[in-house]
């Protein structure tokens, strides 16, 4: 399944689950995934989310600070879940099996 | 600082580079009439209207003459987007996203039969038939047509403050061109054609704004602006330019004479100005919504005749002042709307 489809397929993917899913680690997995490295490819993953979020794909369920510089030191990490508007989108897309 | 400030920082920061990315779409969009209008008075370009002119009529030679050169500019601007895409790393993305056709390519590619023969080609029409100011006043109406298609069909929220701004900037346009328009509505014979083609220009692009909304859900920008492209250039250079020649037009004759270096210098900086006014435009959409990135990418008008004014010294008439300060007004109402209206751009 992993790194032959768009990005934002697997971002919706990885926030498909109770609790939603942090912004770094969505990040950090698909860096992983599809072998994109450097803080641009981090920077350009964390705009897809923020543009998902955006058109309501994606709600943000908790936020805090990034102390530790867990992405970027200062900057709002989000925890973020698929809406069901995301759900219903995705479903003939890439959550074809949910 | 506090969480809940920085949460607004940070969404303020959306909001704002999204009207970045819609004013800079409408400075480019500004800036490509000047190759927009010199074109035509290029050679092969020039000599191919004289020739078609002779045998079938202005408008008809008008018309056949925007096919060849609205073909060359979509393919100089689909060279500019690959370098794009390329220095940005996205080719493996572009691949991706084209194999899904279904969810995302499908849409990008509706956008560009919508964009390119119907909104582009309309727009000529209405040129050719009733003149150039009025096409202008036409396309002016398509953020109408965006704003209420992408609300009705996805639930996009388009506040009252957003809808009064766009409305504004509409308003400002029809000044700045209002003049010409009343000369130009009371004269040519068969203008219905020509209404039939500003009709086309507004509902066209503002249908592929409402589509392209719908692909980039679930697509990124920059590869699916590409996508729309490569379906642009599909179908003017492999369905409709082939079928004129079959219908006994010299198209191939003077498209292969394009390859002078003044017109394709021409045609590269046409490439590149619309080019990235559509990147900018495509990316405004998921920031701030169809309806406002079409609202602000209405400035196009504006700037068009300022660059005009600047490059050619065609002084534009007073009415610009007006219609100027009518933009201004749409476009501050618009920018200082609260952003917390703006979190979510979607009804759930």
């Amino acid at each position: 399944m992993a790194a032959n489809r768009p990005i934002k397929f697997r971002i919706l993917e990885l926030c498909n689950k109770n609790g939603g899913a942090w912004n770094y680690e969505v990040v950090r997995q698909i860096q992983k995934e599809y072998n994109l490295k450097g803080d641009y490819q981090r920077d350009s993953i964390n705009f897809d989310l923020i543009e998902l979020a955006s058109c309501s794909l994606l709600k943000d369920v908790e936020v805090r600070v990034d102390e530790e510089g867990m992405y970027k030191k200062g900057f709002l990490l989000h925890k973020y879940v698929i809406t069901d508007f995301g759900k219903a989108r995705a479903a003939n897309a890439c959550l074809m099996y949910v | 600082m506090d969480l809940q400030s920085l949460k607004k920082q940070e969404h303020q920061r959306r909001i704002k580079k999204g009207f970045m990315w819609a004013f800079f779409c409408a400075i480019l969009w500004g800036l490509w009439y000047i190759p927009g209008t010199v074109v035509w008075v290029l050679n092969p370009f020039d000599a191919m209207y004289g020739e078609i002119a002779a045998t079938n009529g202005d408008a008809v030679s008008l018309i056949v003459t925007a096919v060849l050169i609205t073909a060359f500019n979509a393919l100089t601007v689909i060279l500019a987007l690959m370098v794009w895409n390329g220095a940005l790393g996205k080719f493996g993305e572009m691949k991706r996203t084209l194999k899904e056709f279904h969810p995302c390519s499908k849409w990008f590619f509706m956008a560009s039969i919508f964009g390119g023969p119907i909104a582009i080609l309309g727009s000529f029409i209405a040129m050719g038939f009733v003149g150039g100011a009025f096409a202008a006043v036409a396309a002016l109406a398509y953020p109408v047509v965006g704003s209420i298609l992408a609300s009705k069909w996805y639930g996009e929220k388009i506040s009252k403050r957003a809808f009064i701004g766009i409305a504004f900037i509409i308003l400002g346009g029809i000044t700045i061109f209002g003049g010409g328009l009343l000369t130009e509505l009371g004269t040519g014979n068969v203008a219905w054609i020509g209404y039939i083609g500003g009709l086309m220009a507004a509902v066209g692009w503002g249908i592929e704004g409402a589509i392209a909304g719908k692909g980039l859900d679930i697509a990124e920008p920059d590869v699916g602006l590409t996508l729309r492209f490569l379906g642009e250039n599909i179908i003017w250079w492999i369905i409709a330019v082939p079928l004129l020649a079959i219908f006994g037009f010299p198209m191939f004759k003077y498209a292969l004479l394009a390859f002078e270096p003044l017109t394709i210098l021409v045609l590269v900086f046409a490439g590149i100005t619309f080019g990235f006014c559509y990147v900018t435009w495509y990316k405004s959409f998921p920031l701030i919504g169809v309806g406002r990135g079409q609202g602000i990418g209405n400035l196009y008008g504006l700037f068009a005749v300022i660059f005009i004014a600047l490059f050619f010294g065609d002084i534009p008439s007073w009415t610009i002042l007006v219609g100027g300060a009518l933009c201004l007004i749409g476009s501050s109402v618009m920018f200082s709307e609260d952003t917390g209206q703006m979190e979510s751009l979607r009804g759930e």
